[in-house]
């Protein structure tokens, strides 16, 4: 639920049931007022009778004029005043009507009498009518105004805040542009812009740390293992050395050119992230795979493998060195993992690449462009794949996995 | 023949002037840039081995000051930066190869004789053992006289074992110099087994002598019989 929605849910329920309660307070403080009021008439025309009795020792004649009515009543004895609310019948309406009644005692020659004053009350009864009317008018009318103009100065207050969601939605780390930092008049969306202009100028700094870490860590590993080698070489040269050593030294030699290995893909993977293969040229796919293969051909007749290269002229724009490790890459996985006597397809649809090769079961293909991903059989770094992903992200190349009829079919959308 | 090893590494240095003392190559090492720059100054070597980054100095102004001053001295880079621009900057300014680490000591005896042939004995394109001789420049393998057809990948095979005479190198080694980094050893023990045997039975029908011996199939020596 949008912010606002919510906020308007919210202002508008508490607003009915305060205007409700409100109101009906209003109503009965109206009504007591009012009452108090028509009560002090009655009072007045009281004190009217009793110094008309005072004087002339006789009752006033009984009166009914307009809304006023007085009548008087013998009674045995003395009683309190009081007054009454009554609903009486007016026969010039032809319908009840709520009247005010005052009942007092008159005491004239010793004979008492209950005179009673009464008045309308429905002209007080629709005074209160309408006032509630317009203030009730006035109230929603103020509210309608005051929802809309909410609504379009909430639309205003929030706009910085949409400017810089907009710009994160829009921050990419690898081209990190400075995130709008637009100053306001508001505190909290600057306090805002400020956390995250912090936060963000932190992470890129820390992305790009990272990034060189890993070039410098790569770096710092061939060195070292340049060392190992060199010393390896030099052992190797001992005559006296046991076919049980010359082993486990081919293990180390083996172990080093797997971590030079790893470092080389390593090395690779961040230069195509830093963007260091700019240059491009127009190429055909078909040529860098006729190259890979010839470059191959030991490999696949070593293995016995038929590779059936169907694949057309297919432009691309791309640089070089990274059409080389694309296709490369793609061959030498399917060559690798296939078994000995086994048909690797090539084939290019319109816009594509598919290589095929036979294979026992599916991989998960969510996984398999991962970093450090491979099948529990495989001798490679793990890298193989990811490198073919990231050199596809830098062009929007689609590099995709899937398996089909006991194949693995890889396909590059250009 | 003289050899300079300007390298910082020094174990690396170590192995280097260990594995290279071994044949005709006499070897004087520099840990540093200044200590480099007086060496250059003074001796003419035939084959200058030279890392990038050193003490005091970068290996890129060694080689200026080297071309700038014309010396004749060969110059291999051997770089733990394997990337594209070094090399071809260092190229470009002169340099005969770049070697990136991690390399095997055969590769980089290799190169030397590569860069030395092309450089100084400019002319003579003429590689030795006993009885085999192999031209160079017409890429011609001949025994007692009489030529012997070899497959490209036997012919690199052969010439980076009298390269590397005497010398044991591992199967490892051979297969990075045939195939590159792309194949891995494990992967390639039977092409090296196969590329051998067809040599040496190619060889061996020419009348020469069976030189390639085999160190339990982790490493192979052309040597002496």
């Amino acid at each position: 639920m949008k912010l606002q929605a919510q906020y308007n849910r919210i202002s508008v329920v508490s607003s009915i049931i305060v205007l409700l309660i409100a109101g009906i307070g209003y109503y009965f403080l109206l009504h007591y007022v009012l009452t108090e009021q028509l009560d002090e008439t009655l009072r007045v025309e009281q004190v009217e009778i009793q110094d008309f009795v005072r004087t002339n020792h006789s009752l006033p004649p009984a009166t009914t004029y307009k809304d006023q009515k007085i009548e008087f009543k013998k009674v045995a004895k003395d009683f309190l005043q009081g007054f009454a609310t009554l609903t009486l019948y007016d026969p010039d309406d032809k319908e009840n009507e709520l009247s005010r009644q005052l009942v007092f005692p008159v005491q004239v020659n010793g004979q008492y009498y209950a005179a009673s004053v009464t008045k309308s009350q429905e002209a007080t009864e629709e005074m209160i009518g309408l006032i509630l009317l317009v203030t009730l008018g006035l109230i929603i009318l103020l509210s309608v105004l005051l929802f809309f103009a909410n609504r379009l100065l909430v639309k205003r207050l929030w706009k910085p805040f949409r400017t810089t969601l907009a710009s994160i939605k829009n921050f990419n780390l690898d081209a990190p542009s400075a995130i709008k930092n637009e100053k306001t008049a508001i505190y909290e969306f600057n306090e805002l812009n400020e956390s995250i202009h912090m936060m963000t100028e932190k992470v890129v700094k820390d992305y790009v740390s990272l990034k060189h870490f890993t070039d410098h860590a790569s770096h710092e590993m061939q060195t070292p293992l340049a060392v190992v080698n060199s010393k390896l070489d030099i052992l190797i040269q001992d005559p006296a050395l046991s076919e049980k050593n010359l082993q486990h030294l081919q293990s180390i030699y083996n172990a080093v050119d797997k971590m030079s290995k790893l470092g080389q893909s390593l090395l690779l993977l961040t230069k195509i992230d830093n963007k260091q293969f700019c240059e491009t040229s127009d190429g055909d796919i078909r040529s860098v795979v006729e190259n890979k293969l010839q470059e191959l051909d030991e490999w696949i007749q070593e293995k016995h493998l038929v590779v059936r290269n169907r694949v057309n002229y297919l432009h691309v724009t791309m640089n070089r060195q990274l059409a080389d490790t694309l296709i490369s890459n793609l061959v030498i996985n399917a060559i690798r993992h296939s078994e000995s006597g086994s048909h690797i397809l090539l084939q290019s649809g319109k816009r594509s690449l598919t290589i095929s090769n036979p294979g026992a079961t599916a991989l998960d293909k969510h996984r398999i462009f991962d970093r450090f991903w491979k099948s529990q059989h495989s001798d490679g770094t793990g890298l193989g794949l990811a490198i073919v992903k990231r050199i596809c992200d830098q062009y929007g190349f689609l590099a995709q996995y899937e398996f089909k009829d006991s194949h693995h079919y890889f396909t590059i959308a250009f | 023949m003289k050899l300079l090893v300007i390298e910082d590494e020094k174990d690396l240095s170590d192995s280097i002037c260990t594995y290279l003392g071994k044949e005709q190559f006499i070897c004087e090492t520099a840990y540093d840039y200044r200590t480099a720059m007086e060496k250059i100054h003074t001796t003419e070597y035939a084959c200058i081995i030279l890392d990038i980054t050193l003490p005091y100095g970068s290996g890129m102004d060694l080689l200026k000051t080297v071309k700038a001053e014309g010396k004749t001295d060969g110059i291999l880079i051997i770089s733990a930066k394997n990337s594209l621009e070094d090399k071809i900057e260092g190229l470009q300014i002169g340099a005969d190869d770049y070697l990136a680490k991690p390399f095997h000591l055969s590769e980089l005896a290799a190169r030397i004789n590569a860069v030395i042939r092309r450089k100084i004995h400019s002319g003579n394109n003429i590689v030795r053992f006993n009885e085999i001789s192999i031209d160079t420049l017409a890429k011609q393998v001949t025994i007692k006289s009489e030529p012997v057809e070899l497959t490209r990948k036997e012919y690199e095979l052969l010439l980076y074992f009298i390269s590397n005479q005497r010398r044991v190198i591992s199967k490892n080694a051979l297969v990075a110099h045939l195939w590159g980094h792309e194949m891995g050893a494990g992967e390639s023990v039977d092409f090296i087994y196969t590329h051998i045997k067809n040599l040496r039975k190619k060889l061996q029908e020419k009348g020469c002598g069976d030189y390639i011996k085999s160190l339990y199939g982790m490493g192979y020596k052309l040597t002496d019989l």
